[in-house]
């Protein structure tokens, strides 16, 4: 992406929509917040309805369309590679839908349940859902998956579920899909946006790695050798090699002592799996925050933006959830902020 | 020509009961498009049928995997008698589709099993092939061995190299690789004491043992026999069950047509969302219905609705007219030219319907452009021989072609020779000045027609000063119109009118006041924004009449190809002269056609449609029977 006046329509673009990303201040004071006076300072104000689906469904509907409004906007001038990528990341809601779909019917939960933690998307980034939601089992869902650009995964999915149903694997399968069709798009893109999103990219990566690989090996008990073939490649830091020497310790307490002290900065490393996470996610967005103002790639900085609001939108959903199905507001604080609690 | 006028806004009220049976019938007529605004709200809070929805939802997606798994079914049967649509047939026929799916499903899962077992049928047999050349005993690699452990198999292409890299960690090899884009088969190796970490990376990357048959090596033929014998028994099964299943939909044909009539009679009610709205065993239906489909519409609900309802209906109240569904001219000759219009947009309910204007002139620019009448005949003939593909869009051929035709005889051209016939009018390079004058004239009526549409949309509209002052209003039509008179005059050696130049002046002064008026920016952006708006209003007139001179600059273009095929062809021989010929028409018809086209499509879109369509209407898409709801 070389052009001048493209650099700038992005810029400017980004200038305004950045002021809309919340800071973890702000998302905590809004967590405390009645949900009527949440909805207004939220910037959302459209939490109506007479009951909890359709006040759920009407802020999810109104959030979604502001996302795919700014989408759309920071899509215009890209071509070719570089809105290759961001479409791709744009995919991310879908892969949610997946997991939520499959994890709904690994429990057998009815439709109307999994039909509600699933993100209403427009149809060019999403599957038919319908058709998915109304299968019997898990196998049948995989079968319509095949029909989908999903079709590899699902087939590997079909062979392992029928020898041992495992829905982490499939979670697993569809993260590394996600994070290599990503990658593969970095990779095609011409410098500097290509050294730049490769390096936002590999720093995601490395904290999915790193969660999962640990949640995988200490609390599911896998083989070191299975959570290695499950992570992804493209971490910045975290390579096979340095993952396996993590993973070789008996212990979580072992592996947490032989982290690389770079993935946490000037920070003391966490002890547990969950403020590991938090620490890592705060990391990512400064760095995020930082790109976004500072990266000499414009599309960069824009993919650092999806970044944030992905975050946002995602915690302002877990506020809305937690608000309207009543759920204690110590529960929810310390969901959204649990190196705080730590702190403390 | 004014744009969902004759729409009247209708409340039907009803019992409660009948509303499945209204919308089916409202449906069929194809006249009511639900308004779903909560305008009854208070009288009448619930939103009925979210129960029925979800039955609905479900007793489709039961009647989708049955199709898919028995094969397609006829969509009706004309022995079946009409339905009635009720709460109890609903209900019976969603349990009788999930019953039909329960007694189905197993024979799908024994279809999926066949599959897998087919699939790898073939990995065995391609593994037969793959070691055929080997001095190798397969069966005993898969043994049980003191130290070594070692598994053939199968694993999608995708995971080879991950696999490879993973096991390298753990010591072990992947010795043998063979295959397609889909698998590959593999042979891997590693230490025994190490087999609970292959087991477990085999699972995550979906590897597939090969059930190796005993005695592979010794006897390979007999191996290929077997092979074959069990191909053989997978299609037998495979066939058993197929006819099981094609027997149990024979039977059952009646039930599945009934299922689907039922379930399409009731995707209306589906489909009405908040237009209905109920309390207790009252209900209303909401909605948009043209004025002259009401009576018929009210006949029909007397003839099918058992139980007594009201019908009121009233115009669009001023503020809920940007909400009037506008019905679109998807008849005969104008249907084509209404695709074209809704491409910009759909006209604003009261706003002029340009669809009428917009083939008359379409034709007519076209024509003058490319008038040829042997080219125009190719295109209409063209036309005519595609209809069954293009379907409404033969009018737009018919038409143009036609339109070339008659210029044709106007310019005397018929593929492009201007000697065979004698031209009513004018022949364009005689007098290339004279084409562009009257180019210029056709803009400059084109323009004063579009202004004048647009102040009279603008004043229906209720922006009285937008009428009189915006881009192509009253005061910028009249210093258009004083501008040109003047220019003329000058022309012909009269001098600039005094009275012209008093009215451009004075139109001026009020635009710049009005400009200066409307801006609440501080001094010199104010100053910068009045004196450009100004500029791009007068401006805008005057680059669009010149915008027209295209339209004789092709009429000429036309002349000047189908003189450059002539000059090409008489530099031939005769065959070549004809073939040159023959492609030389061609050339011209498709380029210059696909060109004449844009060209006015572009003049219909930014120098017509811009200056007085709003076509930001709301299209009127009524309720209809069946699947596909557009709602």
């Amino acid at each position: 992406m070389s052009r001048i006046a493209d650099q700038a329509y992005l810029r400017t673009r980004l200038a305004i929509m950045s002021t809309n990303l919340l800071s973890p201040e702000q998302l905590i004071d809004l967590s405390q917040l009645p949900l009527d006076e949440l909805s207004t300072r939220s910037g959302f104000d459209v939490i109506k309805g007479n009951n909890v689906a359709q006040r759920l469904a009407t802020f999810e509907r109104a959030l979604m369309q502001t996302w795919l409004d700014e989408l759309s906007a920071l899509l215009r001038p890209l071509k070719g590679p570089a809105r290759r990528l961001l479409t791709q990341w744009a995919s991310r809601y879908e892969l949610l839908n997946i997991k939520a779909l499959v994890r709904g019917k690994i429990g057998q939960l009815p439709n109307e349940e999994i039909e509600r933690s699933l993100f209403q998307l427009p149809g060019f980034l999403s599957l038919n859902h319908d058709e998915l939601l109304n299968t019997d089992s898990v196998p049948e869902l995989l079968r319509h998956l095949q029909k989908t650009r999903y079709n590899r995964i699902a087939t590997q999915a079909l062979r392992r579920y029928e020898e041992r149903p495992d829905p982490f694997l499939l979670d697993a399968t569809l993260d590394q899909q996600f994070y290599s069709e990503l990658i593969d798009r970095a990779r095609q893109l011409e410098s500097p946006d290509r050294d730049e999103t490769l390096d936002l990219i590999g720093r995601i990566v490395d904290r999915h790695n790193l969660v999962w690989s640990l949640r995988y090996r200490y609390n599911y008990e896998l083989q070191a050798s299975e959570v290695l073939y499950l992570a992804i490649d493209g971490g910045r830091i975290l390579n096979r090699q340095e993952l396996q020497h993590i993973l070789q310790a008996d212990t979580l307490d072992e592996a947490i002592s032989v982290l690389p002290a770079s993935l946490f900065g000037d920070k003391a490393v966490p002890k547990q799996i969950l403020l590991i996470e938090a620490m890592l996610r705060r990391n990512l967005h400064d760095r995020a925050r930082g790109l976004m103002r500072r990266s000499p790639s414009a599309l960069t900085s824009v993919l650092a933006y999806l970044v944030l609001r992905f975050g946002d939108i995602n915690t302002l959903y877990a506020i809305v959830h937690a608000r309207i199905y009543g759920i204690d507001d110590a529960v929810l604080s310390d969901a959204l902020d649990p190196l705080h609690r730590e702190a403390a | 020509m004014l744009a969902g006028n004759d729409m009247r806004h209708v409340t039907i009220t009803l019992m409660r009961e009948e509303l499945p049976r209204a919308s089916l019938v409202l449906a069929e007529l194809e006249a009511f498009a639900p308004d779903e605004r909560p305008l009854l709200e208070s009288e009448l809070p619930e939103i009925p049928g979210q129960t029925f929805r979800a039955r609905i939802r479900r007793a489709w997606g039961h009647l989708d995997r049955l199709e898919a798994l028995l094969g397609e079914l006829p969509k009706n049967d004309a022995e079946m008698p009409p339905l009635v649509l009720q709460r109890e047939q609903l209900i019976e026929v969603d349990r009788w589709l999930a019953e039909a799916w329960e007694q189905c499903a197993p024979c799908d899962e024994d279809l999926h099993r066949l599959e897998d077992e087919f699939r790898e049928l073939g990995h065995l047999e391609q593994s037969l092939n793959d070691f055929a050349d080997l001095d190798i005993d397969l069966s005993r690699l898969q043994g049980e061995h003191a130290y070594l452990d070692m598994r053939i198999g199968s694993i999608p292409t995708d995971n080879l190299k991950r696999l490879r890299e993973v096991l390298a960690l753990s010591n072990h090899m992947i010795l043998n690789v063979s295959g397609d884009d889909e698998t590959v088969r593999v042979l891997i190796a590693g230490s025994r004491e190490k087999s609970d970490v292959l087991d477990s990376v085999l699972h995550a990357a979906a590897f597939q043992p090969l059930a190796i048959p005993e005695r592979f090596d010794d006897n390979p033929d007999a191996v290929r026999e077997q092979l074959a014998e069990q191909r053989l028994e997978l299609e037998r099964k495979c066939d058993a069950l197929r006819n099981r299943l094609a027997n149990w939909r024979d039977t059952n044909r009646r039930e599945f047509l009934r299922a689907r009539q039922l379930l399409e009679a009731a995707e209306p009610y589906v489909a009405l969302r908040g237009a209905a709205r109920t309390r207790g065993t009252l209900a209303a239906l909401q909605g948009w219905v043209p004025a002259k489909r009401l009576p018929h519409v009210e006949a029909m609900l007397k003839r099918q609705l058992a139980l007594p309802f009201l019908i009121s209906s009233r115009p669009a109240r001023p503020d809920e007219e940007h909400l009037v569904p506008v019905p679109l001219q998807n008849r005969g000759l104008l249907k084509p030219f209404a695709v074209l219009v809704q491409q910009y947009g759909v006209p604003r309910f009261g706003e002029f319907d340009p669809t009428v204007l917009f083939a008359i002139t379409f034709a007519a620019m076209f024509g003058m452009m490319f008038g040829d009448v042997g080219h125009g005949a190719v295109i209409v003939l063209v036309g005519l021989v595609l209809r069954k593909r293009i379907g409404a869009f033969t009018y737009l051929f018919v038409l143009a072609g036609g339109s070339s035709m008659l210029f044709g005889w106007l310019y005397g051209s018929v593929f492009g020779v201007e000697h065979w016939l004698h031209p009513l009018w004018i022949a364009p390079m005689t007098d290339p000045i004279y084409m562009l004058t009257v180019a210029l004239g056709w803009g400059v009526a084109f323009l004063t027609l579009g202004s004048a549409i647009a102040i009279i949309n603008r004043l229906r509209a209720g922006d009285q000063a937008g009428a009189i002052f915006g881009p192509g209003g009253v005061l910028p039509l009249v210093l258009y119109l004083a501008l040109l008179i003047g220019l003329i005059n000058l022309a012909n050696g009269k001098g600039f009118p005094l009275v012209a130049t008093a009215v451009i002046v004075l139109a001026l002064v009020l635009l710049v006041a009005y400009q200066w008026q409307a801006s609440n920016a501080p001094f010199g952006e104010r100053f910068m924004t009045t004196l450009i708006e100004t500029f791009e209003i007068v401006n805008g007139y005057i680059t669009s009449s010149l915008s027209f001179l295209r339209v004789a600059a092709f009429s000429l273009n036309h002349v000047a190809l189908s003189l450059a095929v002539f000059t090409l062809a008489d530099g031939m021989g005769v065959i070549g002269h004809w073939i040159t010929l023959v492609l030389g028409n061609l050339f011209v018809i498709v380029l210059e056609g696909i060109i004449v086209a844009i060209q006015t499509l572009r003049l219909e879109y930014y120098e017509g449609f811009s200056r007085y369509f709003y076509g930001d209407g709301q299209a009127f898409r009524p309720l209809r029977v069946g699947r596909t709801q557009s709602i």
